[in-house]
């Protein structure tokens, strides 16, 4: 059997301070002034009240045995091995195998405090506690959408049902339905933009200047207008407005559909008003721009895109530190460059500020060959902030990949999960029900 | 307390011979709160109302349970005395399983084999669907991995044994063809056509290139130019070599419908196809109206010769896991290209609206910038079209970063997935040589070891029914007394019981060693069923005789026994009959032992001994068989059967066939020394003390020997077999022969007076069945575990025999003696 070392600030003989205990089978026994280290723990409590009353003991420990004096606990000895080392050390190291949350378990059970637990043991607590908060998240969503039934008012259920229809593509036919007609328009729309810029396409309007075909305004209109009834519907149908609108997601859709009306409305104040027509056409090519904002509502029907934003948003840091990096490569080389180039008659740097678009698009390894070093000192300066900028964009990358690597299979791994923890919710309850039934 | 001792002594007392009446049970019950479960030997004690929460699993079930039949059904065994009960399972799933019954949350021990830990999972019939979610996130892509695994490995085992060519004619030829020109691995022409095969796909695509160098074209009657003449000739006798493989590959292959599904077949197809259709369109369209109609599909056609590059696919593993990565990645390339498509739509756009109020400027729509678009993201940068305004140069920068990092995200997911299947395809390759060397080794006749593995493997079903119908009832049986002998030190009291004391036979365990033995012989009879269809063709029929015994020691190191017609052949040539491969085997074969404790010697000094010794150990064997016959009565001479885990009987059959026919002259000792040496137990029988003996050989034994040598095993009834020989002993030994046919029946009738022989006797038969099962028959771990269970901790019988006789060094080089011994004896019958 195993037993434990008496510690040897031990003073004294204390006879009634040992006792036995039996813990799923595996017997132990303990000395009383180890287990008073932590008087507020299970053992200690036993230890404590052992010479009272059958009731007190019966709450403590599961089974006793009075001929051998032995407490018996229905709990895995395993765990047990380790939570007995704090009396001890001080301390608690989570055996490997075991699982943590599990663990936090057994310890609250034996009424230890968890901060016993050692640093090491903590960080992986920690990491599979987050895990287990982001699936119990994803339950908590996959659970509200299941809780459409339960709405009382009609109009309530109304709602529900809309955003069902909205959100959730995989809820039913229509809502899948409707999720492929607004991916194919906001591919449609985006396809109209870049066409209607050709210039065979376009034709010329009133004052000779080229405009966008009707057909394809038309179209683009159609898309726009889908666009904001499904942006209002889902507007109506959520269930909190506020978080509805600050939400990254929709304030791209927000973004695709606003710059259409603003334009609708300024070249109708334009024309109404005789406001200065050049000022508004500004104002309009501006926003023209803003409709390729349109092209990130894809992000809500790909997860893939998803996940690069969340990656992307977890490695802020390393972009950070990647566009650091480049910003000084361009800067040096920029400027080295500049100055070596200054011996040749024909040069292409004419200015610092000019040699910066060389050194990105050479540090970048792109070279598009517009701007050139011609003097042997240059050259040897441009190999050198190649292999530069190859090093300085390779070295954060790594992280940031890793990152999205991470983040990749996590999302795949959660959404088994949740699944998951839905399916066993639900076998809870239909168990607890059918033992009710039984009672 | 009073009434319970008094129960258990009543359990005890009625489990000794009875299974316990249910109102025992249910009173053992009622008696404990607590219940203690033996799990693969780890002692685990646990509250019944804590199994009561989960009535439906089987631990539930254990609480229900009133009759023995039905709790035997539960558990593997039980007792009712230590309220302990018994399941033969793995001991580490179990405490993650317990600790579901207590706290209701099933978690998973983290260095726990998924599927392992389901199979357990299924056995405590608990479902899966209980896993936390912390575990189960990783149990199921574990579980995943490693059935996809299998899946592939089952694929990949269908298709190389899937080849079936018994539906039509000339099957064997077809076969041969497939064989030579699918697997260039099987032999010198298949290896030398699959060069020849490259070296013409090579030329091909050199031919092709070359064609279009404006020196090498001629030109036609149309000003246009064709192709050049020679490098035509070139084209169609590739063409026609490729045409003949697949038509040859079309005609050899098994299943006509596969072999034209398969993708390297239609690439092979798509490579041949092409040029035929340019020379049918050629000559029948030769009107000038159509012709350039005709000319356009016929430069397409051109253009998919291509393709024929792809066939050097088949003769590249490297590529063929290219092509599988990129089928299996192809939600990770999909992203690639999404992200791409985006980059480039915002990014044109972008530069688009920067510069396009440039003074002729090449970004003249957002299509049109798409190209400047692509080629900046993937840092070519041909520098045909560049921004030329401030803003357009920014957008340019930016552009040129999100390449860089839009296009390395998910690059490293798809890496890996190649660089997975790539380890993959190397390790089976590696797997595939191992397997053909082996059928290599196999067909020259050095390993039966593996043919037998494969037997086993086929007739696992059948062995499976032979088992649970000898082996079943009998344990249940039996086995409350059983168990009630184990927890305290049962093992002493066992083997004294059964090997040296007077009061050898108790009634239930009479019973006990029989129905064993008759298990263990059903067992056998297969296994010997089994392994003469298996080495039939390579044995000679002499040597084979028809005794299952025999056959038992030649399947426990079938290895050797292949060699033997080798060794049969070269008589003469005394001095090289080991041949390294049977060593070699032999080494397999032995590795097969090691695990089992009871053989106390290693395998490696083995064959340092049976190269260095084999000579000197024959007269040994004379010697040893001599002195069993003369003084089988004693205890120290049976002594020596009970040491032979392992026969060697091709090292014995060298080692005699080379001693006996010139050893008559040597053999003029009295036997009286040879009895007096005997007679010391203790002996030390080192290598030298083996030489001595040789001249203490006595007369009447070498002829004898020799006389048994020559007698070629005729008679097929083991009965009458010892009968025959062992005429001089006792008449009673037959008894024993009967009990166990087909095991060593010399064996049993020396040491017919000792009680502890038969302890052997029960467990010898075990010590089969151990070896099979260590040839990966799991089928036949439950018979084992029965066995095991049976014949209670033979090990230390064994063992205690052996300290008390034989003393120290000589232990481990004596069981050689014996196996040879025992296998001359075989021979000689």
């Amino acid at each position: 059997m195993w037993t434990v070392p008496k510690p040897k600030y031990r003073r004294g003989s204390c006879d009634e301070g040992e006792i036995s205990v039996n813990i799923g089978g595996v017997r132990v026994e303990l000395f009383g002034d180890v287990l008073n280290r932590y008087p507020e723990s299970r053992l200690a409590e036993l230890l404590n009240c052992s010479t009272q009353d059958h009731e007190v003991i019966s709450s403590l420990c599961d089974d006793f045995d009075p001929g051998r004096k032995e407490f018996y606990f229905d709990r895995d000895p395993d765990a047990f091995k380790c939570i007995i080392d704090v009396y001890y050390f001080d301390e608690i190291h989570i055996k490997p195998g075991i699982c943590p949350i599990c663990f936090i378990k057994e310890m609250e059970f034996w009424k230890i405090d968890q901060c016993v637990l050692d640093e090491c043991c903590k960080s992986y607590l920690s990491e599979k506690k987050e895990e287990l908060t982001e699936i119990a998240n994803k339950v908590k969503v996959i659970l509200e959408d299941l809780e459409v039934d339960r709405c009382i008012t009609r109009t309530q259920r109304c709602q529900r049902l809309l955003w069902r229809l909205m959100e959730k593509p995989g809820s039913s036919l229509p809502a899948r339905v409707i999720a492929i007609i607004s991916f194919l328009s906001v591919l449609v729309s985006a396809l109209v933009m870049c066409i209607g810029t050709i210039p065979e396409l376009q034709v010329k309007n009133a004052d000779d200047k080229l405009v966008e075909h009707p057909t394809l305004e038309g179209i683009d209109t159609a898309c726009m207008l889908w666009f904001t009834a499904e942006y209002l519907l889902r507007l109506a149908s959520s269930p909190n407005k506020l978080h509805f609108t600050l939400s990254f997601m929709n304030a791209i859709d927000f973004l695709a559909i606003m710059p259409f009306y603003v334009v609708l409305t300024l070249t109708s104040l334009g024309t109404a008003s005789m406001m200065e027509l050049a000022n508004v056409q500004q104002a309009v090519q501006a926003l023209r721009i803003m409709r390729i904002a349109r092209i990130f509502k894809l992000a809500r029907h790909s997860s893939g895109l998803q996940t690069l934003t969340y990656a992307l948003k977890s490695s802020l840091k390393e972009l950070g530190l990647l566009l650091m990096y480049m910003g000084v490569g361009i800067f040096v080389f920029s400027a080295l460059a500049y100055t070596m180039e200054q011996s040749h008659p024909e040069t292409l740097f004419s200015s610092i500020p000019q040699s910066f678009w060389w050194a990105i698009i050479t540090m970048t390894t792109v070279g598009y060959g517009d701007i050139y070093p011609k003097t042997t000192l240059g050259r040897c300066n441009a190999a050198v902030s190649f292999l530069c900028g190859v090093i300085a964009i390779a070295l954060p990358i790594h992280p940031i990949i890793n990152n999205f690597v991470v983040v990749y299979n996590k999302q795949m791994v959660l959404e088994t999960a949740a699944k998951h923890e839905v399916e066993l919710m639900e076998l809870k309850n239909g168990r607890g029900v059918r033992r009710k039934c039984s009672n | 307390m009073e009434k319970s001792l008094d129960l258990n002594k009543d359990t005890s007392r009625s489990t000794s011979s009875l299974p316990p009446e249910p109102v025992d049970i249910i009173r053992s019950k009622s008696c404990y709160r607590r219940v203690r479960l033996n799990v693969g030997g780890l002692p685990h004690e646990v509250l019944w109302q804590t199994l009561d929460r989960l009535p439906r699993t089987r631990l539930g079930k254990l609480r229900d349970c009133n009759t023995h039949d039905s709790l035997m059904e539960v558990c593997d065994d039980y007792n009712l005395e230590e309220n302990e009960y018994f399941f033969d399972r793995h001991p580490g799933a179990f405490t993650s399983i317990l600790n579901f019954f207590r706290t209701g949350k099933l978690h998973m021990m983290e260095e726990m084999c998924a599927l392992s830990f389901s199979q357990e999972l299924d056995y405590w019939g608990i479902d899966e669907i209980y896993l936390e979610s912390c575990c189960q996130a990783r149990y199921h892509q574990k579980k995943e991995q490693m059935n996809e695994e299998l899946k592939r490995e089952a694929d990949n085992m269908k298709d190389r044994e899937g080849d079936e060519f018994d539906n039509t004619c000339c099957a064997e030829k077809r076969k041969k063809l497939w064989d030579l020109l699918e697997k260039p691995g099987s032999s010198v022409a298949a290896k030398i056509l699959a060069i020849i095969s490259i070296l013409f796909i090579v030329l091909s695509t050199i031919a092709l290139s070359l064609n279009t160098l404006p020196e090498l074209q001629e030109t036609d009657e149309f000003g246009q130019s064709s192709d050049n003449p020679q490098l035509a000739h070139v084209e169609a006798v590739c063409i026609a070599w490729f045409t003949m493989e697949y038509l040859l590959r079309f005609l050899s292959s098994p299943s006509k419908w596969k072999f034209f599904k398969g993708p390297l077949n239609v690439i092979d197809l798509l490579a041949i196809l092409p040029y035929y259709v340019t020379i049918f369109l050629t000559e029948s369209n030769k009107s000038v109206l159509q012709f350039q109609n005709v000319r356009r599909v016929v430069q397409i056609f051109r253009i998919m010769r291509i393709l024929r590059i792809l066939k050097l696919a088949r003769h590249s593993t490297g590529l063929q896991s290219l092509g599988f990565t990129l089928k299996r990645s192809y939600n990770e390339l999909g992203l690639l290209i999404l992200f791409l498509a985006m980059g480039i739509m915002i990014f044109s756009s972008l530069v688009f609206f920067a510069e396009k109020d440039e003074e002729d400027t090449k970004f003249k729509s957002i299509p049109a910038s798409f190209w400047w678009a692509t080629i900046t993201m993937t840092t070519v940068g041909y520098g045909d079209i560049y921004p030329k305004t401030l803003l357009g140069k920014i957008v340019g920068g930016l552009c040129c970063i999100a390449g860089v990092l839009v296009i390395a995200l998910p690059i490293p997911i798809i890496v890996n997935n190649f660089s997975e299947f790539y380890k993959e395809q190397k390790r089976q390759e590696k797997a595939l040589k191992r397997r053909e060397a082996l059928e290599r080794a196999k067909r020259n006749g050095s390993i039966v070891s593996m043919n037998l593995k494969e037997a086993f493997a086929r007739s696992a079903e059948l062995m499976d029914v032979v088992v649970e119908k000898s082996e079943r009832p009998h344990d249940n049986h039996l086995s409350p007394s059983h168990w009630k002998w184990t927890p305290k030190g049962a093992a002493s009291e066992t083997s004294s019981n059964r090997s040296f004391n007077a009061h050898e036979g108790s009634p239930d365990k009479g019973r006990d060693t029989s129905s064993q033995r008759i298990n263990v012989q059903k067992l056998e009879e297969m296994y010997n069923q089994m392994t003469k269809t298996q080495s039939q063709p390579n044995l000679n029929a002499k040597d084979r005789g028809s005794r299952a015994g025999k056959q038992r020691d030649e399947i426990e190191l079938g290895a050797i026994q292949d060699h033997r017609p080798t060794v049969l052949g070269t008589r003469e040539g005394v001095g090289d009959m080991k041949s390294l491969s049977s060593i070699d085997s032999y080494i397999s074969c032995a590795t097969d032992f090691q695990e089992n404790p009871r053989f106390n010697h290693s395998p490696a000094m083995d064959i340092g001994l049976q190269e260095t010794n084999r000579f000197s150990y024959s007269p040994a064997i004379a010697f040893s068989q001599h002195g069993n016959i003369k003084i089988g009565q004693q205890i120290t001479g049976e002594r020596e059967p009970m040491l032979t885990p392992i026969t060697k009987p091709s090292y014995s059959e060298n080692a005699r066939r080379f001693f006996f026919p010139g050893n008559s002259s040597k053999s003029i000792i009295p036997k009286g020394g040879c009895r007096s040496d005997r007679g010391s137990g203790p002996s030390p029988l080192s290598d030298s003390s083996v030489q001595s003996d040789n001249s203490l050989l006595s007369p009447e034994v070498s002829v004898y020997t020799t006389a048994s040598s020559r007698t070629p095993p005729k008679s097929p009834e083991s009965t009458t077999l010892a009968a025959t020989v062992f005429t001089f002993h006792d008449s009673s030994i037959s008894k024993y022969i009967d009990a166990d046919t087909d095991d060593d029946e010399h064996l049993r009738d020396i040491s017919e007076a000792s009680p502890s022989e038969r302890l052997l006797a029960g467990s010898s038969p075990k010590r089969s069945i151990n070896i099979n099962y260590q040839k990966g028959t799991n089928h036949l771990e439950t018979a084992q575990k029965m066995l095991g269970q049976n014949c209670l901790f033979p090990n230390e019988g064994i063992r205690r025999v052996v300290h008390e006789n034989h003393v120290g060094p000589e232990m481990a080089r004596r069981p050689k003696v014996d196996r040879g011994r025992q296998h001359t004896l075989d021979k000689g019958l």
